[in-house]
């Protein structure tokens, strides 16, 4: 589906990161490599620190709601200017109800304000932005709040090297708004079902129950244990898909709107891990000091919440003061891949915080 | 061929490799090592390799054939 919108704008971007930071270090024991592998694994990909909740009773709603207030305590934010809210989430409070009306009961909202969930991971924060457009086209919708969290530690097992050392959790809050100015947003998203379950959790949903038997822990042919309830990647079709899917959309998107890369100054993409985008960067033909991949090894990949934590790290005072044209690009789960470029700049907030 | 000889001993941290050697034999031999070998293929030869694929081409020959029939598609 393609995208384009014009007098809209983005006005803040709050992330939100657990205070709890694990390191690489103490959890390599509990792989089933040996010490060298783990650790040319750790130089390779880029691992270091992540930040994940210290335990399972702290949720992606927590996170989005200590954004929530410390965007009113700190009059960054109208309660009564809300029009809309998202939540886009792979880690929901509840099978329902909808983790959106949760937040609308909490700030006692108006009637009118509008809800919805979104279920999307690694491009959720493109295919937030695409809705919250589109909610503004409609009469009455002045300002979106597109809330993206992700607390998925708890669904990977502590024993798969896979996926484990790059996990991290979070949430943001990012303002969409109409301006009157003559913006412009172009971009796409695309999907491909048959390639659905190349990321994906077994159990818990409606389709296969969490039972004691879906909670034993079974071991991969690379000597990796995990369970049904848990995470489960198929690295080796994500990487072949991200490679090859990521740069044309791209090369598309630019030569669709008679624009070119050079005019770009940020790619700010969801953060996998840093091998994944280093050598994407090599591939659209961009240097690598334009598209960040500084996240996973600071704070872990997650999920939908990578492109709002990417962007408050690296440009948070920058895009408080100045304008600039970005690329923003979500790929994953899905599979879903979605490339938006636009303007962004002179923002009420750029800002990370932890709880 | 002696290229990919080169790149594959370094993917495999050893001086050098034979065409027989089976790739499950090296000490290095990991999901790393995979997901390299997946890389190189990509980079160096623009093909899309699966875990399975390599798992079914067993020896550095077969992988060679694996890279080399797919570019010939």
């Amino acid at each position: 589906m393609k995208i384009k919108f014009s007098n809209k704008k983005i006005s803040g971007i709050l992330s939100i990161l657990p205070a709890n930071e694990v390191m690489f270090e103490d959890e390599m024991h509990n792989y089933s490599f040996s010490e060298a592998k783990s650790l040319k694994l750790k130089a390779a990909m880029g691992f270091k620190s992540k930040r994940i909740v210290a335990d399972d009773s702290t949720t992606g709603y927590d996170l989005t709601v200590a954004g929530l207030d410390y965007l009113f305590d700190n009059d960054l934010l109208d309660k009564n200017s809300i029009d809309a809210i998202l939540f886009v989430s792979q880690s929901p409070e509840y099978i329902m109800p909808p983790t959106s009306n949760l937040i609308h009961g909490k700030y006692e909202l108006d009637e009118k304000v509008f809800c919805m969930d979104v279920n999307q991971g690694c491009a959720g924060f493109v295919v937030g932005l695409q809705q919250a457009f589109m909610l503004l086209n409609n009469e009455g919708i002045n300002k979106v709040v597109l809330c993206n969290a992700d607390v998925l530690s708890p669904k990977v097992s502590k024993f798969d090297r896979n996926s484990n050392p790059l996990i991290g959790d979070a949430a943001a809050i990012t303002i969409v708004e109409n301006t009157s100015d003559d913006t412009s947003v172009v971009g796409e998203i695309r999907m491909d079902g048959s390639g659905a379950m190349a990321l994906n959790v077994p159990a818990g949903g409606a389709r296969l129950p969490i039972t004691a038997e879906t909670s034993e822990l079974y071991e991969d042919s690379f000597g990796n244990k995990r369970s049904k309830n848990h995470l489960v990647m198929q690295g080796d079709n994500v990487f072949n898909f991200v490679q090859t899917k990521v740069p044309e959309q791209i090369k598309n998107i630019v030569e669709n709107t008679n624009d070119s890369s050079e005019t770009i100054y940020y790619f700010l993409f969801h953060q996998p891990n840093r091998f994944m985008l280093q050598k994407l960067a090599d591939k659209i033909g961009v240097g690598r000091e334009k598209l960040p991949s500084n996240v996973v090894e600071n704070f872990g990949n997650s999920s939908g919440v990578t492109i709002p934590v990417v962007t408050t790290h690296n440009l948070g005072e920058q895009l408080e003061n100045t304008e600039m044209k970005v690329c923003f690009s979500g790929f994953g789960v899905g599979l879903t891949w979605g490339t938006i470029i636009m303007k962004i700049g002179n923002l009420d907030f750029c800002k990370l915080i932890y709880k | 061929m002696e290229d990919f000889l080169e790149q594959m001993a370094e993917i495999m941290e050893v001086d050098n490799v034979n065409l027989s050697d089976e790739l499950t034999s090296f000490e290095a031999w990991d999901s790393l090592t995979t997901l390299s070998i997946i890389a190189l293929a990509d980079d160096e030869y623009q093909v899309s390799l699966t875990n399975a694929e390599i798992a079914d081409a067993k020896t550095i020959e077969g992988l060679h054939q694996l890279i080399t029939g797919k570019q010939n598609v």
